[in-house]
């Protein structure tokens, strides 16, 4: 159904143009163009048109697709120190420790996440830093099992109970032995936990609690198309399908790497 | 299966008093009260609000008026909505939301579970293929786009639908929300339905009651299907979350006046107690799922139920 190398490149160029376009364009993403309010596409100046008070749109994607994979990538970061740690730990160590930290992890599975970080916007105001500390901080749990799990595996193998017996300490046994032995499957992980983190970020920014105007995101966006989409619906439609080819890209590679990492 | 449900209900009541304590907490952490608005505000008048809310009283009296208020099935005053309290809102907006998701959760389910026996029975070929991409493309498309392509597409080109609004549950403005919600819910349910029939479809008992010369069809619906649903019953917790989360975007879409719009509407206003009182209901929500899903698992998985 999809050629094996789409997803890879459809998603680097993605990345490429929202990383070096920008400063080509003949318009920044926050400028007003009084002469183009709601230029149609192809309009001159405005490849894509101009949006309800003259900014261009093209422009205006390509940040806000900067924006949505930035919060998405430092999000995962943090969902990805945070899930190691905790597994690792509960994993390495074992037993009672293990079983209550991982009864922490149930019970958090259980809750509703999007509001709890809804709340901690609603709290500590809306920053774009607390919106990926936020995001990374409720996204973590899968992780943490995964990486439990492998680390409760690795600790039984010959080369483990060997540094034990050589004396090494814990720490660096986890550091140097365990933890490179499940880089693979974290990665896998880590890629899937991105478009988790980029779904849940539009979604603030779509309800106005994530990214802050003049700041834009793929969420803004698509939010300020649908409010205008009766007069330009293609300003719905490029932000909203751009945001649904990154999704579908990094769900279908981190499937992929997970499923080659399994078998 | 009892032991299991008061296992789960061990951590449910414990889980939802942390959600309750900590939420709370949170929101008197909060920097700025609610009543730091624009205009400054006579001292006097100032210290009399505060005190007609209870906000001076020490923090551990604050939270046990509060839980013995929730215990009453009382959420206290809305801050922003100055004539309603919290459970006013609730009230009102709960049956909204309720509806939507129930016939969401409802058209998910059997639109899920056709795809996946479809794709199931058909493994490896064409339509399996086409049917198991078409999942994977419906979970990972967010509600805030299906929705409103699903108003540009059948509201304002085709004029099929109406663009918005609750007109007292009338079927015609509910169809599209329900879609919109419903489609990730599906796409879900139908990559695990597929997953589940065609590891059951290998086993030896299916072997045996073809063999014992039943019908097809009786063997997929009966024998295969049944134990494969116990991936998608265990989904049905996560899945109610997603509803509840989906429900707040799909509510703003189409301005239904549930429970989700007042939950953002009081975010945006820092309207404590009403985001308060929805994040505590909805917490209650999936957990109340979370043991209805463990119920069907038993009576799906009889080995569940020892």
């Amino acid at each position: 159904m999809i050629r094996p190398r789409a997803p890879g490149l459809i998603l680097s160029a993605i990345v490429l143009a929202a990383l070096l376009l920008p400063p080509l364009l003949p318009w920044r993403y926050d400028v007003i163009d009084w002469g183009g309010v709601r230029a149609p596409p192809l309009s001159p100046g405005h490849l894509l048109g101009a949006d309800g008070v003259g900014r261009d749109l093209l422009a205006r994607t390509l940040v806000g697709a900067r924006v949505t994979l930035a919060v998405a990538a430092a999000a995962a970061l943090v969902s990805l120190v945070i899930g190691v740690a905790w597994g690792a730990t509960a994993g390495w160590i074992g037993g009672r420790v293990d079983e209550a930290m991982m009864r922490v992890v149930d019970a958090l599975y259980a809750l509703p996440f999007m509001f709890v970080v809804i709340l901690l916007m609603v709290v500590f105001g809306r920053s774009i830093l607390l919106v990926f500390l936020g995001i990374g901080a409720v996204e973590w749990l899968t992780m943490a099992r995964v990486v439990r799990g492998q680390v409760m595996a690795l600790r039984e193998q010959p080369f483990v109970i060997a540094a034990e017996a050589a004396g090494a300490p814990p720490r660096r046994i986890v550091t140097m032995h365990v933890l490179p032995n499940i880089a693979g499957v974290a990665l896998a992980y880590l890629l899937l936990t991105v478009p988790q983190v980029v779904m849940i970020e539009s979604f603030l920014s779509f309800l106005g609690l994530g990214v802050q105007e003049p700041l834009t995101s793929l969420g803004i966006l698509v939010k300020e198309g649908a409010d205008d989409m009766d007069i330009s619906p293609h300003a719905l439609l490029l932000p909203g399908g751009l945001l649904v080819a990154i999704l579908i890209c990094l769900t279908v590679l981190g499937e992929r790497l997970r499923d080659r990492l399994a078998a | 299966m009892r032991a299991l449900l008061l296992r789960r209900l061990a951590t449910a009541v414990p889980t939802l008093a942390a959600v309750v304590l900590l939420s709370f907490l949170l929101m008197r952490l909060a920097p700025g009260g609610p009543f730091d608005g624009e205009l400054a505000m006579d001292p006097a008048t100032r210290a009399a609000l505060v005190h007609a809310y209870g906000l001076d009283l020490p923090l551990p009296a604050q939270m046990l008026r509060y839980v013995g208020g929730l215990a009453r099935g009382d959420f206290g005053p809305s801050l922003v909505y100055r004539d309603f309290t919290v459970t006013d809102l609730i009230a009102s907006g709960l049956p909204v939301s309720l509806t939507l998701g129930g016939l969401a959760l409802t058209l998910a389910v059997m639109l899920g579970i056709s795809a996946g026996l479809i794709a199931a029975t058909r493994a490896g070929g064409r339509t399996d293929r086409i049917l198991m991409f078409a999942m994977t493309l419906l979970t990972a498309v967010p509600t805030f786009v299906t929705g409103p392509a699903l108003v540009l597409l059948f509201a304002l080109a085709l004029g099929w639908a109406p663009v918005s609004g609750w007109a007292g549950g009338d079927p015609a403005h509910l169809a599209l929300p329900v879609i919109a919600l419903a489609l990730p819910v599906a796409g879900a349910i139908g990559k695990l339905t597929r997953a589940g029939l065609a590891a059951t479809l290998r086993q030896d008992h299916i072997r045996s009651a073809h063999a014992r010369g039943l019908s097809p069809s009786r063997v997929l619906l009966v024998h295969a299907l049944r134990p494969a649903l116990v991936p998608v019953a265990s989904y049905l917790g996560p899945a109610a979350a997603g509803m509840l989360t989906g429900a707040v975007v799909i509510e703003t879409v189409f301005a239904l006046p549930g429970l989700g719009r007042h939950f953002v509407q009081g975010a945006l206003n820092r309207d404590y107690p009403l985001v308060l009182g929805v994040v505590i209901l909805y917490a209650a929500l999936i957990l109340l799922f979370n043991l209805l899903a463990d119920l069907l698992y038993g009576w799906l998985d009889p080995r569940m139920r020892g």
